[in-house]
């Protein structure tokens, strides 16, 4: 076989593999999509027939949007996933520059006592988190005379997920990569501590930060038992569980709007990965050498 | 501008790793010095500690006249240039040499007169919008070096600033240095361990090793009288020849080696110090060694074991019976006749040996 032969066969190869996989990973969405546009769900059973929509239009969207909350759940989603990324990155960030960067007694335990606490399923931290929390709003409220944090509020939900072990390792991963040289440069002009981590080291760091915001994002937006436990208010759940909610259970409407409930909420992440995508691209380039 | 005082300065890392062991040194107002030394010396340790980024585990520093042993980096009126450029590379050209500026407060109007007035020096003003990654090697380097104009210290650190260039950028950025230094008339301290950077930037050159001084003076001193083997062996390209000897006679006014196989060499040194049968090495640069004739009675008989044609000049490298080492000698670049395997006779003209005892320490010489 002639090289070239031998390269385009390799080249289908790898590419049907790609195709395959992706096939793989993005079926049940595109299962879920196929269902929602289909007005008429008597195909949505039948494979592989439900994967091209039968009588497609907006019917079940329109739905959606008239019979349950959906952009007050929306909303929701979004502000808890917004306050829960600022507080990860803020938080992650400021833990992972020490433990990269400077240099203390204890360092190491500290970072290995991080680490290990990814050992433990976050199931475990279900109950003492809800108690602290119950306990935080009762004295919130005889102190302040309102609920600055507790059950039943925001802060509540995202509070307990901010520090976590993954962002901390992430971010100190990503500022053990920069030279030593950059640090050493913005000491001499003149940066105290606190103005090289933000003026130097988190903007070098940009895509590891677009990173950790994509992880953030996308377990805040999913988080469904935490936020199931905390929020009673049927006007303060996000997409994940009103959503669920409404649409599933003994009173369950019909699959293709909860199909159409799904493509909806997938589509936020979209588009902010789309905005952030080009965070991605590296941000050391020209630094040394 | 400041002069830079080291006195009896010491470095740890730990309680046994002394890297610098004891340095004191005084750099003039307006100097040019350069550090030199092989990797791991502790040049970089000593610029890293008088940037203030290294703490001095003992001694004193006075930059100007004040002590500077505690002063923050920034406030020790001090601007580095590092080997690796060390641009922000989120920074236009323009943030990058303002940037410090902007740290201390400086009003924009300032800032941006500063900036373009370095531009100008650097010739790098077209640049100034332009972010590090779409630069050369070559403009990064001015960029940094500019960024440290723009603070107008007391004193400029350079560690190895040029050892990222090419040959023919390094060779210009060096000429440029050299200019700017006439310029702004500013003290500068350089690390580098190319000995030709150290030759031609330094007014005076300290030769490290081992964390410690082997010898400080100016470029030609330190290459016409290398205190020690150590010395004469770094400075000079090739290095100089050094061969085993030992003492025949030796006084005020001169002294006799003989080497392996009863050659016996004359060196214009005053061995006094010496005696007869003393271990001594017997040092000549390669340019010192002479081609001679079959007559000549001081000659001694050697075999050409390569020839390496360099344009200006040759190099011959040869074997002299009994003596182990191969040794280097520079010709006039017409020398072209040699070739592998020739005969030759060579000559060690007195005035040029020098002569170090078993220590290793020059014996001074008469001239």
């Amino acid at each position: 076989m002639s090289k070239k032969a031998t390269k385009a066969l390799e080249l289908t190869g790898q590419y049907l593999g790609l195709i395959a996989f992706a096939i793989f990973t993005t079926f049940p969405f595109l299962w879920a999509l196929s269902v929602a546009l289909s007005e008429d769900p008597s195909n949505i059973w039948l494979f592989p027939r439900s994967f091209l929509p039968t009588d497609p239009g907006w019917a079940w969207f329109v739905r959606v949007f008239n019979e349950i909350q959906f952009m007050t759940y929306l909303k929701n989603s979004a502000w808890i996933s917004l306050c829960t990324i600022i507080g990860t990155v803020l938080i992650s960030v400021l833990a992972g520059y020490p433990l990269a960067r400077l240099r203390f007694p204890g360092r190491g335990l500290i970072f290995v006592g991080i680490i290990a606490t990814m050992m433990l399923p976050s199931e475990v931290a279900i109950i003492p988190n809800f108690v602290t929390l119950k306990h935080l709003g009762d004295w919130s409220t005889a102190l302040l005379g309102f609920k600055l944090t507790g059950l039943n509020t925001y802060s509540g939900v995202y509070l307990p997920t901010v520090a976590g072990a993954f962002g901390i390792f992430l971010m100190k991963q990503a500022f053990e990569q920069i030279p030593q040289d950059l640090i050493d440069a913005a000491r001499v002009d003149g940066a105290k501590e606190l103005q090289i981590l933000w003026r130097v080291m988190v903007p070098v760091s940009a895509p590891s930060i677009a990173a950790l915001a994509i992880f953030t994002l996308v377990n805040a937006w999913n988080e469904f038992i935490w936020t199931g436990i905390v929020i009673q208010d049927k006007a303060m759940l996000p997409l994940s569980v009103g959503m669920f909610n409404d649409l599933t259970g003994p009173f369950a409407v019909s699959t293709s709007m909860v199909m159409a409930g799904i493509v909806l909420s997938v589509v936020p992440v979209l588009i902010f990965f789309a905005l952030t995508q080009r965070y991605f691209i590296s941000g050391l380039d020209g630094a040394v050498k | 501008m400041a002069s830079v005082k080291l006195k009896n300065i010491k470095k740890n890392y730990t309680k046994d790793v002394t890297v610098i062991k004891g340095v004191s040194l005084d750099i003039q107002d307006g100097e040019f010095v350069v550090f030199v030394g092989p990797s791991g010396c502790g040049k970089s340790t000593m610029l890293r500690m008088i940037a203030g980024l290294e703490d001095i585990t003992e001694g004193e520093l006075l930059i100007g006249e004040t002590v500077a042993n505690d002063v923050h980096a920034s406030k020790r009126g001090i601007a580095m240039v590092f080997q690796s450029y060390a641009l922000y590379p989120h920074m236009t050209v323009a943030e990058n040499m303002g940037f410090a500026l902007k740290l201390s407060g400086v009003s924009k109007t300032e800032i941006d007169q500063r900036v373009k007035r370095a531009a100008e020096i650097l010739q790098i003003t077209h640049l100034l919008d332009r972010k590090p990654k779409a630069l050369s090697g070559g403009q990064r380097q001015r960029v940094a070096i500019g960024r440290a104009i723009v603070r107008e210290p007391k004193v400029f650190l350079f560690d190895e600033p040029l050892s990222n260039l090419d040959a023919a950028l390094r060779l210009q950025m060096r000429v440029e240095l050299s200019k700017l230094h006439q310029e702004l008339k500013t003290t500068m301290i350089y690390v580098t361990h190319d000995q030709v950077e150290a030759m031609t930037l330094a007014d005076r050159i300290v030769v490290f090793n081992a964390g410690v001084i082997q010898q400080l003076g100016s470029p030609l001193e330190l290459y016409e009288n290398p205190s020690n083997l150590f010395v004469a062996g770094f400075l000079g390209s090739p290095k100089m020849n050094l061969l085993d000897a030992s003492l025949v006679s030796g006084d005020t006014k001169g002294a006799t080696v003989r080497l392996p196989k009863g050659i016996a060499i004359k060196a214009a040194v005053d061995a006094s110090r010496a005696k007869a049968n003393d271990r001594v090495t017997l040092g000549i640069r390669p340019e010192h060694i002479l081609l001679a004739s079959e007559a000549d009675q001081n000659s001694i008989p050697a075999r050409v074991d390569l020839i390496e044609h360099l344009g200006d000049h040759v190099l011959a490298y040869i074997e002299i019976p009994g003596v182990n080492e191969i040794m280097s000698m520079k010709l006039p670049g017409h020398a072209t006749d040699l070739k592998y395997g020739d005969a030759i006779r060579v000559v060690f003209p007195e005035v040029d040996c020098m002569l170090f005892d078993a220590e290793g320490l020059a014996f001074k010489r008469l001239r």
